[in-house]
């Protein structure tokens, strides 16, 4: 490939369902995961487990293989995306994977993506962007289920072309964009202290009741918001986000920057076990609560006053 | 110290009085690990999180070994399907 620029740090990774082997938890909220997306860059997709030693053997052969047999993004041909409501992307797109690029009115290509089901994704574009969705032009990728760096050397290789014919690089995929791919927007778990080697001017009880008072829903677990450690944190880490919840979460396993915490919690909260999760200065209660309150449809209504 | 279903049983029986009580061991033995359903008189009037605050009480003293006590019901018998 003649181009030279750097592509690294833009973003087209669309995934339409919950398809990858990144380390997310697994959650009870197909809501909230369903819509995930990352750079093709990112290290999360370098560090899938299991052995692929022998991957990187062909992937000169792969490159090369994928240069002649995806589509140049100048041969590709238009589709037309129909409105919502108007006609079924099914059938004129293809749900298998490869690498797309979007079009406005003005056929002014407005993002380069990839995809292991294009309809799905074309499906979720039209929805979250309307405006901009106007047509689109396809690129498939040859095999079932094609290892990731195919699909983002093909991806690379559309926005080579389009760097090398317009200069420019589509705007949903400069990095600042987020219309086109939302990144993850986990909040960072809240840290009681700033770590171990500072010594606190006030007790633990009194950082932590400014804590949950501060904070309209605080949820105490083990583990972090993005790998809970215990199955029960899991859980209601699920069942917050399903709830479509503004929480904030600590991790009560951290014992650099939350030393002494499980023990004071206990006390403080005159409850054993976490999760704990307190809503406005009090504690709802732990796992046991929250999932039969979500299961009753209470929580759902707890959380709308 | 292992926990056996007997002693949360037991504890449970001798504070809450309860009209049913079904525990379960799901530790597949080591004693750590509990499921609880349990129907009480004690519980009339009050919230889900006092009434769980009434097992953790009384099995105050055996919490400190079981890993996971999972609550599952705790009832006053007015709320209770399955009346007796």
């Amino acid at each position: 490939m003649a181009a030279t620029v750097h592509l690294t740090g833009f973003r087209a990774f669309h995934l339409p369902a919950h398809t990858s082997s990144s380390p997310q938890p697994k959650t009870l909220a197909p809501a909230s995961t369903s819509f995930s997306s990352y750079s093709p860059e990112a290290p999360s997709l370098r560090s899938i487990p299991g052995g692929r030693g022998p991957r990187r053997r062909q992937k000169g052969f792969r490159g090369s293989f994928l240069a002649a047999s995806v589509l140049k993004i100048s041969d590709a041909e238009l589709v037309l995306i129909p409105s919502e409501g108007s006609g079924e992307i099914e059938g004129l797109l293809p749900p298998v994977a490869g690498v797309y690029g979007v079009y406005d009115k003005n056929e002014e290509l407005q993002f380069i993506g990839i995809s292991r089901n294009i309809a799905a994704s074309i499906m979720a574009h039209r929805k979250s962007v309307q405006d901009l969705c106007w047509s689109v032009k396809v690129g498939l990728v040859d095999g079932e289920n094609p290892d990731k760096t195919v699909l983002t050397d093909a991806w690379k290789s559309w926005m080579e072309e389009h760097l090398a014919a317009t200069g420019k690089i589509p705007p949903g995929n400069q990095s600042e964009n987020n219309t086109w791919v939302r990144r993850p927007h986990k909040k960072p778990d809240l840290r009681l202290t700033p770590g171990r080697h500072v010594q606190l001017a006030v007790p633990l009880e009194q950082l932590i009741d400014k804590l949950v008072k501060e904070n309209e829903v605080v949820a105490f677990i083990k583990g972090s918001r993005t790998a809970p450690q215990c199955g029960f944190s899991q859980r209601v880490v699920g069942i917050l986000e399903s709830h479509g919840v503004d929480f904030e979460c600590v991790d009560v396993l951290d014992e650099e920057h939350n030393s002494g915490l499980r023990e004071t919690l206990k006390s403080y909260s005159n409850w054993p076990t976490f999760p704990q999760v307190f809503v406005r200065g009090e504690l709802l209660g732990g796992c046991d609560i929250i999932s039969s309150m979500a299961e009753k449809g209470e929580l759902a209504a707890f959380f709308k006053k | 110290m292992a926990v056996t279903k007997d002693d949360v049983e037991a504890a449970l029986t001798s504070s809450l009085n309860p009209s049913h009580l079904q525990v379960i061991d799901t530790s597949r033995g080591c004693g750590a690990s509990f499921e609880l359903e349990i129907v009480s008189e004690k519980f009339e009037g009050k919230r889900l999180l006092e009434r769980h605050r009434l097992v953790n009480a009384a099995l105050a003293e055996q919490m400190p070994h079981i890993h996971a006590l999972s609550i599952k019901k705790a009832l006053p018998p007015s709320q209770s399907p399955a009346r007796s």
